[in-house]
């Protein structure tokens, strides 16, 4: 009973595939890490997380408000970078750094680009390297996880400045400058895979993370090429120094299952807005994290290194999809 | 003879002009360079005066104090012998510096009167990180206080540990490692070489 | 060369806003960046500018008719160096915490682009009171621009600002709480911030009124 016929220009087979649901996917994939989270730092981590994802939520309303664009809360990003930024902080962190982190994500990062889709950076991960750069101290005031000892109180030492509680890759840090042995550090590769460390609020337990990012795999939300990639290099650099000296670097599986790599592997170097587009791309990108990161572990002064990397390499990323032009079917590139 | 004549029609006001300003130049230098020589020695005496409140006037030790710094290049340090109101030695001050996380970091460092002790340090300009390597630069905080009392001999710098316990452990500012380790590296390589060279000269026992 | 009969009123004005040399122009961006993170900073490299600027507009509007113009840059340039020697001198001789801490960026004024751009489009080309007043307008606009500038970012660094003398001052004194101690603001990624955010809103105010 058609009364008129439509006439429309291809595409005309189209996917389910909206960015809410891919948003939605990403964030069942954190869940497990959240999850993890409550277990490992009790109450505090989950309120973190709550006022990160609430102050990003709100942020992103009034910038549209002001901007009069039509609410893009239901699309369910807002909530993602607000997840990602608080499992990416300690779990002592105070709110009102949580609250300043979420609104620069959103805020700066995002919207004063043009909203999702025009960010240059992952705004998550730029919000983090501001709070480091801003409240060093707060930033890496590292709390024991309940499960070690629940009556540990948190940590007010008189002179904050000096006091910092040791996580693994500090630990690493420490045998590269010969001040411990790298068999100390291996010992702590099984607690770092369960997550039973001292750490951000979602970084500690690899496992959680691979089972989310297992499930965006196999939902597709994201392909294998960028965490495969990641994870690789990650791994030959760290087999290459740790074959050179074993008494001074760590395992390579230390290195993959310590610090935020897990999370950045799946959930922030797969961001499909802030990286390459081709196959080819994504594997250089990968790649480049990887290096990246064991480069600032192992040489530079800092013990972690993957928001470093994840924003260098988004600086690239116009430059590698320049660099991996696809070829149109039977043409020339279109450079 | 057309050639110079054409080299001074198109040159002369810059010729002129140049004579004009090189003359205020030496002038404004002539009447200003006095003060800011003084400036110099009184922001090093007050420094190191507040170090050594015995010290009621400073010396120069002569000669000079070659010390070989840690990029291999060898500077001349002029050592202050600080003296109480009876003219007994009150403590030793220099001024010396070493490369840090951003610049160079310039200190004052003040020892006390048998090179033991070190009386602290102040520093003269710096460029470190602020709100991280800068905290080096406030008097009477907490990585300044270390050094005060504490041995003038080889420090070692860590990374966490007791602040308040004045010993040759020095414990870094959280964020700013680079920045510490640049202050107890110049400690080391002047304090080390400028005892051994007092004591050559016999000005210690 | 023909006189440009432009009013002495008109040229103070146009560098206050119009044609604002941080706000509209974008010129002299090293010490607009550099020297504000403290007011106190940024009074001294705005009066070290307004110095500067009036001597060689007024030097260089005197000899214009003199000028070679393959020579003229040059000329500029000496002038415009041996001013700011002087300004460096005298600042180390009555200000020597501030000559400390500015350091280079007080030298490095003899390659600031607003100086030499005024010489070049203004002074060279009008009599000593449009100069004069080119300067001063240019001159205040600058200083202008790097107080609100570095008032922002001392107050979100450091939440207070603090005059420097031979003693310290403590004008305002904010409460201790995160929002007031970011020490990112401080740095680098602090001054373009605060830049960019600036730069939009004045953009945002002209296109509105226009």
């Amino acid at each position: 009973m058609l009364s008129k016929i439509i006439v429309s220009p291809a595409p005309h087979i189209s996917e389910n595939l909206t960015t809410r649901r891919l948003m939605a996917d990403v964030i069942i994939g954190l869940a497990p890490a959240v999850i993890a989270a409550g277990i490992f730092f009790r109450y505090r981590a989950l309120a973190v997380i709550g006022v990160c994802v609430l102050s990003c939520l709100v942020s992103e309303w009034v910038c549209n408000r002001l901007r009069h664009k039509p609410n893009s809360l239901g699309d369910l990003s807002a909530v993602v970078t607000g997840l990602i930024l608080a499992l990416s902080l300690p779990p002592a962190v105070p709110y009102s750094i949580a609250v300043i982190g979420s609104v620069f994500a959103i805020v700066i990062v995002k919207m004063l680009f043009g909203g999702l889709g025009s960010n240059v950076f992952n705004p998550a991960m730029a919000a983090r390297v501001f709070l480091t750069a801003s409240f060093g101290v707060a930033m890496t005031t590292w709390k024991v996880p309940a499960t070690v000892d629940p009556t540990m109180p948190e940590i007010k030492p008189s002179n904050v400045e000096a006091v910092t509680q040791a996580t693994p890759l500090a630990w690493s840090k420490m045998a590269l400058k010969g001040q411990a042995k790298a068999e100390e550090v291996n010992r702590q590769i099984r607690e770092a895979f369960w997550g039973n460390v001292g750490g951000c609020i979602g970084e500690t337990s690899a496992a959680a993370l691979l089972l989310g990012g297992l499930y965006l795999l196999v939902r597709r939300t994201i392909t294998f090429h960028i965490p495969l990639a990641v994870l690789l290099s990650t791994g030959i650099f760290a087999l290459v120094g740790w074959l050179l000296k074993p008494q001074v670097f760590a395992r390579p599986d230390f290195h993959l299952v310590s610090g935020g790599l897990m999370l950045g592997a799946f959930f922030i170097a797969t961001d499909p807005v802030t990286t390459p587009l081709s196959v080819r791309g994504k594997w250089l990108f990968g790649a480049g994290v990887g290096l990246l990161v064991m480069l600032i572990r192992v040489v530079g002064e800092y013990p972690e290194g993957v928001m470093f990397s994840v924003l260098i390499m988004n600086s690239l990323t116009p430059l590698i999809d320049r660099l991996c032009h696809s070829v149109p079917a039977g043409g020339k590139p279109n450079v | 003879m057309s050639k110079l004549r054409f080299f001074w029609e198109q040159s002369w006001l810059l010729l002129v002009s140049s004579l004009i300003f090189g003359v205020l130049l030496a002038m404004a230098d002539a009447a200003l360079a006095p003060r800011i020589k003084r400036n110099e020695t009184e922001k090093f005496t007050r420094l190191a005066g507040g170090m050594l409140p015995e010290a009621v006037r400073f010396e120069p030790v002569e000669p000079k104090i070659a010390v070989t710094a840690s990029n291999g290049k060898t500077v001349e340090v002029e050592v202050y012998r600080g003296l109480d109101e009876q003219g007994r030695t009150a403590g030793w001050a220099f001024a010396c510096e070493g490369g840090g996380f951003s610049d160079k970091i310039k200190l004052v460092v003040g020892v006390d009167g048998r090179f033991e002790k070190l009386a602290g340090f102040g520093v003269l300009s710096s460029n470190e990180t602020p709100g991280f390597g800068d905290k080096i630069t406030i008097p009477g905080g907490f990585f300044q206080k270390q050094f005060v009392g504490a041995p003038a001999d080889k420090l070692t710098l860590v990374k966490a540990g007791r602040p308040e316990q004045i010993d040759a452990e020095i414990v870094a500012i959280t964020g700013a490692t680079v920045t510490s380790q640049a202050v107890v590296d110049i400690l080391n390589t002047y304090v080390l070489a400028i005892r051994s060279a007092l004591k050559e000269q016999g000005l210690l026992n | 060369m023909a006189e440009n009969q432009t009013s002495v009123g008109k040229s103070f004005l146009a560098g206050l806003w119009d044609e604002n040399p941080v706000l509209r122009l974008i010129l002299g961006m090293c010490p607009t960046l550099a020297v504000t993170t403290s007011l106190q900073a940024a009074l001294t490299m705005g009066a070290s500018v307004i110095f500067v600027l009036i001597c060689s507009n007024l030097v260089v509007s005197a000899m214009r008719n003199l000028l070679k113009p393959h020579l003229r840059i040059l000329m500029f340039t000496l002038t415009i160096a041996a001013f700011v020697t002087i300004a460096d001198l005298f600042l180390k001789a009555y200000q020597p915490e501030m000559s400390a801490k500015l350091g280079p960026y007080i030298p490095l004024i003899i390659v600031n682009c607003i100086i030499i751009c005024r010489a070049e489009a203004c002074a060279s080309k009008n009599g000593l009171l449009v100069s004069l007043a080119d300067a001063l307008g240019m001159g205040l606009g600058f200083t202008g621009a790097l107080t609100v500038l570095a008032v922002i970012r001392e107050l979100l660094a450091t939440g207070q600002i603090v005059f420097t003398f031979s003693r310290s001052f403590t004008l305002i004194r904010l409460p201790d709480v995160p929002l007031f101690r970011m020490a990112g603001m401080a740095m680098p990624v602090g001054a373009f911030l605060t830049l960019g955010l600036m730069l939009g809103l004045v953009k945002l105010l002209t296109t509105k009124r226009a």
